[in-house]
């Protein structure tokens, strides 16, 4: 009945261009924004359900923030650039161990000539080591302009265990530490040094705003469409001009970065502490996941995806024990493997493209209500 | 970003030729020493029984086959080894036997992606899509509006194309190859499977964008009516062997032509 | 003579250990052969069928039955386990996803393998089970040319040995039964197989069934030098290098590529390993892959890819 775009009509292609073109959408998106900066910190801050505890920051918002980037950054990739990944979790773990590295300074002795970096500030560490991340990104992409689909799959793999062996070898990245584990540096943005859990929840929020709206631009401007058309068409989209080596580089690159920003906060704001068993296969697959989930080819899916995906464990924990039926931890680990499971195959059932695709025909539906059609 | 080299041909002149080119697949022959040519502003059929040679003709001019043997000149400049998007550079736009549309898109963004090559803003930018950025796409998009409007599919800009019924995606391919606003524009079988009135209406945009846009046209069809009212010359292949060409009524009475659409006793 | 010797030791070692590789390799060939599926699950499969073999045997010996009688009755019952596998996978997941495309089968498998590898532990448990089917003890060989000799374990005997079995075996179902021309038939093309009169989905019962007791003959062997444990799906996601190299639908790619990575690796190991750190094993046989892929896409045995428009 409220969702209707009767009446708004629009007298340029720039406002027809908008991201939500109908007003009610953009007004839920605003509100969401006002709560997620504004209410929730209030919440917080009075010490209000749900909010008010750390453990609704620490053990779910900052985590879903920091993988929904991650998820983005695959989503990228493999979403509308068609390129099948299962290597996010070394593009992640090079964003963490290069920002750390810039973040406590870089010395690499050449025998003849040093080369020193002193320690850098936060923000440009995690820049830099995103950076560093879109460097092998692109390397590591090379393959993908000769080969395609299950058999790139397998080259990524390469990358995962090729870095997570680098990681846990080479002792440099690790500042020679003897456990192997890294601590991150102070969290100091400009002067400001973020601690509280509030903080964190903040710092990780403005990062995934600002890289999920850069790439919503992206994927709806030229590059997202030459890297769509790629997608379903790779010949065709070559014969019309488009360059498969810039629009798959350019995939690459663009998602090792956000992956690799992702990876850094993930280390940095929500482990704190941590050991290349972070960024193993299984968080390639958890975020494969919930793309998969989520939607491929889909800004808002990468968000559904990782709430969902993060969100079951806790809940398969939570509702036996609501219930009165003791479980217990490794059944639970073993039983969220099982949903998980079938509820990709499920999804790829009922809706090969995702909760986003469920998402958008719910809101058709919603227009033309109360008529079918 | 037209024509960066070669001075333009002017209307009549040979846009493309064709010299004693042949392909092969392994030891199977596809295309065995063809020569024509393609004039500036003309409508040029290729015609042939199924099996001739023609899309392999077509994947040849736009340099998705490299020929083993023979020249191709276009715009009066020889042709090396090339890329398909260094063709498209040079102003080749085609359409597909099979609709090539990229599925998981729009219609407006299908024939958006025909303008990537004149678009010119860096990634930087599109990130951010304010001022330049945002200026250059609206700019697009009143040529792709424009598109639209002449190939008369408004309605159905926002749909995916994986949706639309084939006639419309035929159109909608034929519009993504105008958005790219080439100097050549080749059209696989543009009318296969299409009933009479859809093939009036394609016949029509045909000799629209040849009218208006100038550009000249290659074109397979298998439709023997509506060859002979479109295009201005035909050419005949056979077994990847050029049989016949000429003026429509030319290649009519010509006795090989005839015996390869109808067979003859050996 | 010594280096030789112990080069020619590493060597064989490595070509025996690559024979299980070929093993879990083999199950996915046979499925991307038959129904261009991408089957992610092969290696939870091997781990479902080496619990079912080692708890159901397990239990029988404890009950008292005499050991080949446990053995066989075990073996039945992990067939049958895996038959039941194959059905649900087939009725719940491929059959409703027919006509899909190749990705979004391969995700499907995905889920398949996280359902496979929650039920099966959940059902048979998740210690480490030791299996004792063939002798684990080691020969010396060439003790007179070598001093010492060398060294080559009972086991990765038998596996060749298995392994040699097998092939011929699915070579001769493949090329000779109806059933292996069907799935020939249904591997170039669905729709068109379809038409003929070939039901699909007991093609595909078929194949899953034929991957599984593939994947038995493959948990028997790993249980036998591992014990049968999760890591195992570890360890067969080597396969996929494996395939890669051989060719994703070629059956002798899969032993050839399975014999190269395990050689390539344990030499690598032996020789590279002391100048750039241990563990090299780890990432060896997928790199060498990517290798491979740049100089020929298509990987050694598999066909060549012609593209058309």
């Amino acid at each position: 009945m409220f969702y209707r775009e009767t009446g708004q009509f629009k007298t340029s292609y720039a406002a027809d261009m908008q991201i939500f073109p109908i007003r009610q959408d953009r007004i839920a998106l605003w509100v969401l924004l006002a709560v997620a900066f504004i209410g929730i910190p209030l919440l917080n801050a009075f010490h209000i359900w749900p909010f008010g505890n750390e453990y609704m920051l620490r053990a779910i918002l900052i985590p879903f923030l920091i993988l929904s980037l991650a998820a983005i950054g695959l989503n990228i990739l493999t979403g509308y650039c068609g390129q099948l990944s299962l290597g996010s979790g070394a593009f992640m773990a090079i964003g963490a161990y290069s920002a750390y590295k810039f973040g406590t300074g870089v010395h690499i002795p050449f025998g003849l000539f040093d080369l020193s970096i002193p320690p850098l500030p936060m923000l440009p560490s995690i820049l830099l080591g995103a950076l560093m991340s879109a460097v092998v990104g692109i390397l590591f992409g090379i393959p993908s302009l000769r080969i395609k689909g299950l058999y790139l799959a397998v080259a990524t793999l390469a990358a995962q265990f090729f870095f997570d062996w680098v990681f846990i070898r080479v002792k440099w990245f690790t500042n020679y530490n003897s456990s192997g584990s890294v601590s991150a540096p102070d969290l100091n943005f400009f002067g400001f040094v973020v601690n509280a859990p509030i903080e964190r929840y903040l710092l990780c929020l403005i990062f995934v705003a600002i890289f999920a709206l850069l790439a919503k631009n992206l994927v709806r401007g030229n590059i997202g469409r030459q890297w769509m058309a790629t997608r379903d068409m790779d010949i065709a989209a070559e014969l019309m001009g488009i360059r498969p080596l810039y629009a798959k580089l350019s995939a690459f690159a663009i998602s090792s970065f956000i992956m690799g920003v992702a990876g850094a906060l993930w280390a940095f704001v929500y482990l704190g502490a941590w050991e290349p068993l972070a960024f193993s296969i299984d968080r390639s697959f958890q975020i494969l996941f919930m793309v998969i989930i989520g939607g491929l080819g889909s800004i808002l899916g990468s968000f559904l995806g990782a709430a969902f995906i993060l969100v079951l464990p806790i809940l398969l924990d939570q509702v036996p024990h609501a219930l009165g039926v003791p479980i217990s931890v490794e059944t639970v680990s073993l039983l969220v493997f099982i949903v998980t499971g079938a509820l990709i195959c499920w999804l790829l059932i009922v809706e090969p493209r995702g909760f986003a695709r469920l998402w958008s025909t719910g809101k058709e539906k919603l227009r033309l209500w109360p008529y079918p059609y | 970003m037209r024509a960066p080299d070669g001075p333009p041909v002017t209307a009549g002149d040979v846009l493309l030729s064709i010299d004693n080119v042949s392909l092969s697949f392994g030891g199977v022959k596809a295309v065995s020493g063809v020569s024509f040519d393609i004039r500036k502003g003309e409508i040029r059929a290729i015609i042939g029984p199924n099996g001739a040679g023609k899309t392999s003709m077509l994947n040849i001019i736009n340099g998705f086959y490299h020929p083993q043997e023979g020249v191709i000149t276009f715009k009066g400049e020889a042709r090396a080894r090339m890329r398909p998007h260094d063709a498209a550079d040079g102003g080749i736009a085609r359409t597909f036997q099979n609709v090539a549309l990229f599925r998981g898109m729009t219609a407006l963004d299908n024939i958006m992606a025909g303008r990537t090559l004149k678009m010119r803003r860096n990634m930087f930018w599109q990130m951010l899509r304010i001022g330049p950025a945002l200026a250059e796409e609206v700019e697009h998009r009143h040529r792709v509006e424009e598109i639209i409007d002449f190939l008369k599919i408004q309605e159905i800009r926002r749909t995916p194309v994986s949706r639309l019924p084939y006639g419309l995606q035929k159109r909608v391919e034929l519009g993504r190859a105008l958005a790219m606003e080439p100097e050549l524009l080749l059209l696989d079988e543009p009318m296969a499977g299409m009933n009479i009135e859809e093939k009036e209406d394609m016949s029509r945009f045909i000799l629209d964008v040849n009218d208006h846009y100038g550009t000249t046209i290659a074109l397979i069809e298998h439709d023997m009516g509506v060859v002979m009212d479109l295009s201005d010359r035909v050419v005949v292949l056979d077994h990847g062997i050029k049989i016949a060409d000429g003026t429509p009524n030319e290649v009519k009475s010509n006795q090989a032509v005839i015996d390869a659409y109808l067979g003859v006793a050996h | 003579m010594i280096a030789f010797g112990q080069f020619l030791e590493v060597l064989v070692s490595g070509l025996l250990a690559g024979v299980l590789y070929s093993l879990v390799a083999l199950g996915f060939v046979l499925i991307f052969k038959a129904s261009g599926v991408f089957n992610f699950a092969q290696g939870a499969m091997v781990l479902l069928a080496g619990l079912a073999l080692v708890r159901s045997l397990d239990f029988m010996v404890a009950k008292g039955l005499p050991f080949w009688a446990a053995i066989v009755i075990a073996l039945l019952f992990a067939a049958v386990v895996m038959a039941i596998t194959a059905w649900m996978v087939e009725r719940f997941v491929l059959g409703p996803l027919i006509n899909q495309d190749g990705l979004t089968l391969f995700m499907s498998t995905i889920g398949v393998t996280f359902m496979i590898e929650g039920g099966a532990q959940m059902l048979f448990g998740s210690d480490v089970y030791p299996l004792r089917l063939f002798p684990s003890d080691a020969w010396f060989l060439f003790e007179g040319s070598f001093p010492g000799g060398i060294l080559v374990s009972k086991i990765d005997v038998w596996g060749g040995l298995i392994a040699a079995v097998l092939v011929v075996g699915l070579a001769l179902f493949f090329q000779k039964t109806k059933t292996g021309r069907a799935l020939r038939a249904v591997a170039d093309d669905h729709a068109a197989a379809q038409s003929v009169g070939i039901s699909l989905n007991w093609i595909w019962f078929i194949v899953w069934l034929v991957a599984g007791l593939v994947a038995l003959v493959a948990a028997t062997v790993w249980g036998t030098k591992l014990g049968v444990q999760f890591s195992i799906t570890f360890l067969a996601l080597k396969a996929l290098p494996v395939l890669i190299i051989g060719g994703f639908t070629s059956v002798p790619g899969a032993i050839v590529g399975g014999l190269i990575v395990g050689a390539g690796e344990k030499l690598a190991e032996a020789y590279l390993g002391p100048f750039i750190g241990g563990g090299i094993e780890y990432w060896f046989a997928y790199v060498l892959a990517l290798v491979v892929l740049m100089a020929r896409p298509q990987g050694l045995f598999g066909e060549r890819i012609i593209e058309r428009i």
